[in-house]
């Protein structure tokens, strides 16, 4: 059984300590940021082959009630990651799965990819995850800090989290809690809603309307009409042909 | 209130969500709506600087609707005592007042004694001078409608906050204020506290579990800081800096013993001698003995209501008074009001001693923009310093926990601690005087001054030691041993201590308690969140202050679900309690508040400069022209400087029509000389912002990411603004209202994030603390042709 | 493939961690011996505190070889529990950081440079400028006749960063010169 994460929104203060924590851990160089142009406490911009994980911001007015919504976004970990079955057809092995744990992961083969390549990998993502670094190659993404779990510790983003807005454990554990959590939000927030439980071990427990977090917070908000089962169905199918 | 908990105390929302889990209501009510704002159950915006008339408001709701814990109120705080006759308040001013040195009498606030000297009381709160009667009538004039235009918070959310945080006046219940620079940075700043004191103490909210007003100390260790007095007025331990009027060692300890002729209060301050003598002993060591005072006359007295403070410093800097001086871990180029004036008046020393991690606005003033190096005469030194990684030592946290680091790694480069620095150079002027002699030698060379930096062993000299061989309690001490507790404490010259708030924190049987680590606790410990035996706390360990508040007078807990303390078979279980006295029905107790001269809670609080109780006043720089509650516009005795540059807008200057706030966020520290130096922090907040609402910005013509300036009659400033719905307009006097808000971490020495916010704020202070109103002035904004200080 | 130690750290350093399936323990080596190489393993752990607001986060330094590795919150401390802010999670890099000043630096009056100087000649001339100013300005009486043997014309500003013994030795140290003008961020 791999592991999972519970990201539960409503708790979350967008402290940052899981997107400085991420950079620590990895050693990650900072991005020269800006505000011209841009007016937002969202710095980076975008997730980037420096961030692997970005707390996203969105406000907006509703019946004279401020909502600011804060979303620590970062890969899902899919069941059936769309990338890895991309990148298969280029090259086996660049995305691999770790199926101790369910960590989805990008190799030193991803600098094998074109540019284009790498394109049609993030495409593939329902969740506009992957980036590439332009000097390398390679692409980059969280990590799930693997070689932490399999060392016995949490991931970085978890561990540092005041608010218990990161949780991270078996994942049934984990489906559970979010359950329990969503039928007690339920009552205050009646929009709130578990993205994409079944598809990925990155489950978010989110209160508002997905559009109101973030363009991809939910898979099936990018693809309208299909289920989320079909849609991860439909990616999977043509690789898994021609890997045949 | 008063704070924004989430942003720069984010640990301490943690506990905050907790509560909430637990069904808690958390209230936000600032000006801006922030990431605190985002996880409260709701967020209400008020004008920056009308604290105390939502507050007011609330003590006139508490009061009209009896929702006050009457056996609290009766019992534990000042609200029976009677005033005296020359009390009174007219038109916003209290009695007492002279216009001319913009001061009061505060003997005019005195209460009544009885022929033994003691408060005389009403306890059923009828007579018309008892502190009750009083209060009520000050706050009558509190009403809804005055309130709301004054603050712009509608009468619905008024109602909202007062009505479910007036629900914890009952036994069973607690509420708590969080509060931090929001408040003080006023020309009301304490007068804003006092307020909640005052309503805290009418719910009966102070001395148990999860109430309190709890100050959300914004610094690293500024507990420790203040605790070891980094300050003018006072000396370490909280007792009054020698003055020009207290000559010698038996005049200050005159002046300064508290005396009260009630037998049932036990006030604490009547040891001050033995606190004094022994801090002395540990300044002069040997050299101090009770004949010649202990060395008293060779300390500086300061003049008596002169103000030493950094507003006063920089203002004689400006004025060539000042010579020299040591800024260390400060940048006051950035972080101190009128940036433009202080910028000027550091090129007027001859020579200043800087230590930093990097280079700041302050150490690299004689090099800023648009001067030219070759005009400045300043000698600098700039010291490079040790990181807390990087050395041993204590601290204290916002709970007066006393805790340890330890060294991890060397300094990096030829880094040093602070506390090598004071040494090096101390050492070497001891050595001058010693071999020239010069002006009053003998203050320093009488000093027992370590000879290297040695936190461990000084940590211990804080706590105290015998000067000779004693017995405490049947058990010997000999001569350089600990002192086990302040109560060891004595004025003889027997004992020595650097601060007596500290006593007990280093002692023979357990050595440095700020090194323990367990998380061991009673289950009545446990039932509340107490951890008796990590770390150490002041004053005795005791974590929560005035905890005999929490029992009645038999020493029962009011909540017996959350107890703090209580009374079990001849003794007190729980929590260390405020004294060990046996509970007030015995006859043989002590009232509770036992700091305060006469044993109680001061709703009345006569020992304030600005009057007993809160009255609202406009900031100095206010956007209205009128005060709805008295003729008064403006705190009759804030304290300004009046240098050329020291410009002040007239109330509701129309070039000027919008109230600027200004603050930190998390992602920098204070001015920022440390956090723009990391590099993953600059990354997240990379550039000075001003936040505005969109109908400002609609109503400016400017865009969200768009280049502003900022302009107060002090000075400019360009910021990118950030259009956002969180701020909200506010209808104020009948009109619309708008503020805006920015942080100060940004300067010069980071490249393109933008420079100083504070050359727009003023040097106005509160005039018990002079701490500056960095959080309300007036200001205009404009679209930006172009940008010379922020990279676009 | 098996990463040594040093590749892994240059990796991990360089900015560009892409970890290869031999990291990963993915399928060429064991799991265990992946985690082995994690670069908090073996290292030294020291307490300390987060040195920002007075929350007074305890945090744990990892050291190997005198060298810091890794920071993280302290998970025994009963208020932070592990946890930091983005403030406290940066310990690690705002040790690091190149910006940091490396010796003591000297501006003579009028100069438009810094120059290096050596702590011993640092002190030396501080404590000359001190005494000076001190013999020069120090006021033994007031106008009214009282004696006050206060320094007015020399000050000390800050910090709130220092620690607790640091604050007592700097208080006594001011007090004895005769230091009156005496401020740091409690103020601010």
């Amino acid at each position: 059984m791999p592991k999972s994460f519970l990201i539960d929104t409503s708790r979350c203060t967008a402290c940052r300590g899981c997107q400085i924590a991420c950079k620590e851990w990895h050693e990650l160089p900072a991005n020269k940021t800006t505000q011209y142009g841009w007016g937002s406490h969202q710095n980076p911009q975008d997730l980037n082959a420096n961030n692997y994980k970005l707390v996203r911001f969105s406000e907006h007015l509703e019946d004279g009630v401020v909502r600011w919504n804060f979303f620590p976004d970062q890969c899902r970990h899919c069941v059936e990651p769309p990338c890895r079955d991309m990148a298969d057809m280029v090259q086996e092995g660049a995305i691999v799965r770790d199926d101790k744990t369910g960590a989805v992961l990008f190799t030193e083969k991803t600098a094998m990819f074109s540019p284009e390549q790498f394109e049609e990998v993030r495409q593939a993502c329902p969740y506009n995850i992957p980036r590439r670094n332009d000097a390398t190659g390679m692409m980059h993404k969280c990590t799930m800090c693997n070689e932490r779990i399999h060392g016995g510790m949490l991931p970085a983003c978890v561990k540092v989290c005041p608010t218990g807005t990161m949780q991270f454990g078996e994942r049934d554990e984990m489906l559970q809690l979010a359950r329990t959590r969503l039928k007690r939000l339920k009552r205050d927030w009646p929009n709130a809603m578990l993205a994409d439980p079944e598809d990925v071990n990155v489950i978010y427990l989110l209160t508002d309307k997905p559009e109101n977090y973030h363009e991809y917070s939910v898979a099936s908000n990018t693809f309208g009409p299909m289920s989320k089962k079909q849609f991860f169905a439909a990616l999977a199918r043509p690789f898994r042909a021609m890997k045949a | 209130m008063g704070s924004n908990a989430a942003e720069h105390h984010p640990i301490s929302f943690k506990w905050v969500l907790q509560a909430k889990d637990k069904g808690a209501t958390v209230m936000h009510v600032d000006p801006k709506f922030s990431r605190t704002s985002a996880r409260s159950d709701f967020h209400v915006p008020l004008r920056s600087g009308t604290d105390i008339a939502f507050l007011g408001g609330m003590i006139k709701y508490i009061l009209d609707n009896e929702l006050f814990f009457k056996e609290y109120v009766v019992e534990y705080t000042n609200a029976s005592l009677i005033v005296g006759k020359d009390y009174g308040f007219e038109d916003g001013l209290f009695s007492g007042y002279d216009a001319k040195t913009r001061s009061y009498d505060k003997s005019k606030w005195g209460f009544e004694l009885d022929a033994d000297g003691v408060p005389k009381r009403d306890k059923s709160l009828k007579h018309p001078r008892c502190v009750y009667q009083l209060m009520k009538k000050h706050y009558s004039r509190y009403g809804i409608d005055a309130v709301s235009s004054t603050t712009g918070v509608s009468a619905e959310n008024l109602l909202k906050v007062y009505k479910e945080f007036a629900a914890t006046g009952r036994a069973d219940k607690a509420g708590t204020i969080m509060y931090a620079l929001g408040w003080t940075q006023h020309t009301v700043g304490v007068q804003n506290i006092r307020s909640a004191g005052i309503i805290q103490l009418l719910l009966g909210n102070i001395g148990v579990a999860g109430g309190g007003i709890n100050a959300l100390r914004g610094e690293p260790n500024v507990q420790g800081s203040t605790d070891h007095t980094l300050l003018y007025h006072i000396i370490p331990g909280y007792m009054a800096m020698p003055n020009n009027e207290w000559q010698t060692y038996d005049d200050y300890v005159k002046a300064n013993t508290p005396v009260s002729n009630d037998p049932m209060s036990a006030n604490w301050w009547q040891h001050k001698p033995k606190y004094f003598a022994s801090l002395l002993k540990a300044w002069f060591g040997e050299n101090a003995t009770p004949e010649n005072g202990f060395c008293y006359e060779y300390l500086p007295k300061i003049e008596k209501g002169e103000d030493y403070s950094y507003m006063y410093l920089f203002d004689r800097m400006y004025e060539n008074k000042i010579r020299g001086g040591i800024i260390i871990g400060l940048n006051p180029m950035n972080s101190v009001p009128n940036s433009n004036k202080v910028r000027k008046a550091l090129d007027n020393l001859d020579w200043l001693v800087t230590s930093e991690l990097h280079h700041s606005e302050t150490t690299d003033n004689w090099k800023r923009p648009g001067v030219d190096p070759k005009t400045v005469k300043t000698e600098v030194f700039l010291l490079p310093s040790a990181h807390r990684l990087e050395k041993e030592g204590s601290v204290t946290n916002s709970g007066r926990w006393l805790l340890w680091h330890y060294k991890a790694i060397e300094p990096a480069f030829e880094a040093k601690p602070f506390g090598d620095m004071f040494v090096g150079f101390m050492k070497r002027v001891q050595e001058l005087y010693r071999k020239e002699g010069g002006t009053l030698p003998e203050a320093v060379l009488k000093l027992d001054y370590p000879d290297r930096y040695d936190p461990e062993e000084l940590c211990a000299k804080i706590n105290g030691r015998f000067t000779k061989d004693t017995v405490v309690k049947g058990k010997k001490y000999r001569k350089g041993q600990l002192v086990p507790s302040f109560t060891a404490l004595a004025d003889d010259g027997s004992t020595s201590s650097l601060n007596w708030l500290y006593a007990g924190s280093y002692t023979e049987e357990d050595g440095n308690k700020a090194k323990r680590r367990s998380t061991s606790q009673t289950p009545m410990q446990a039932n509340i969140g107490l951890f008796p035996k990590w770390a150490w706390c002041w004053p005795v360990n005791r974590r929560i202050l005035y905890n005999r508040a929490s029992v009645d007078l038999n020493g029962k807990p009011y909540n017996p679900e959350k107890a703090v303390i209580e009374w079990k078979d001849g003794k007190w279980v729980g929590d260390v309690p405020d004294g060990g006295w046996p509970p007030m029905a015995t006859g043989k107790g002590r009232y509770p508040f036992i700091m305060s001269k006469h044993g109680f809670g001061q709703i009345y609080g006569p020992g304030r400069q600005d009057g007993p109780f809160s009255e609202h006043y406009e900031p100095v720089e206010t956007p209205v022209a009128r005060n709805m509650f008295s003729k008064q516009l403006n705190s009759p005795v804030y304290k300004y400087v009046s240098s050329e540059m020291d410009k002040l807008s007239a109330p509701a200057d129309p070039n000027y029509p919008i109230v600027l706030t200004t603050y930190s966020l998390t992602e920098h520290w204070c001015g920022g000389g440390e956090t723009r130096n990391i590099p993953n922090l600059l990354e997240a907040e990379p550039q000075l912002y001003v936040e505005m609402s969109p109908e400002l910005a609609e109503e400016k013509g400017i865009a969200n990411g768009d280049g502003v300036i900022v302009e107060s009659v002090r000075g400019r400033v360009e910021a990118i603004a950030m259009v956002t719905v969180r701020m909200r307009p506010l209808r104020v006097h009948g009109r619309i209202i708008h503020e805006i808000g920015m942080p100060f971490c940004f300067g010069w020495t980071t490249p393109g994030t933008g420079d100083a916010t504070n050359r727009l704020t003023p040097s106005v202070g509160d005039p018990n603390t002079t701490i500056p109103e960095y959080k309300a002035c007036c200001v205009n904004v404009r679209k930006a042709d172009r940008l010379t200080e922020l990279a676009t | 493939m098996k990463l040594d130690r040093r590749r892994f750290m240059k990796l991990a350093g360089s900015g560009a961690a892409c970890l290869s399936l031999g990291q990963l323990g993915v399928s060429l080596a064991p799991v265990k011996a992946y985690a082995a190489e994690m670069k908090i393993s073996g290292a030294k752990e020291v307490v300390t505190v987060c040195p920002f607001c007075s929350v007074s986060c305890h945090v744990i330094g990892y050291v190997k070889d005198g060298k810091l590795v890794n920071t993280e919150g302290d998970p025994d401390y009963p208020i932070n529990e592990g946890a930091l802010c983005a403030k406290g999670a940066a310990m690690f890099t705002m040790t690091t950081s190149h910006h940091r000043l490396q010796k003591p630096l000297y501006r003579a009056p009028y100069s438009d440079t810094w120059e290096e100087k050596s702590w011993e000649w640092m002190f030396d001339r501080i404590a000359r400028r001190i005494k000076d100013t001190r013999d020069k300005d120090l006021i033994l009486k007031n106008g009214k006749g009282d004696t006050v043997n206060r320094l007015e014309s020399m000050f000390l500003l800050g910090t709130s960063h220092a620690g607790n013994e640091e604050c007592a030795i700097a208080h006594q140290a001011m007090r004895g010169l005769g230091v009156v003008h005496m401020d740091h961020q409690a103020r601010i």
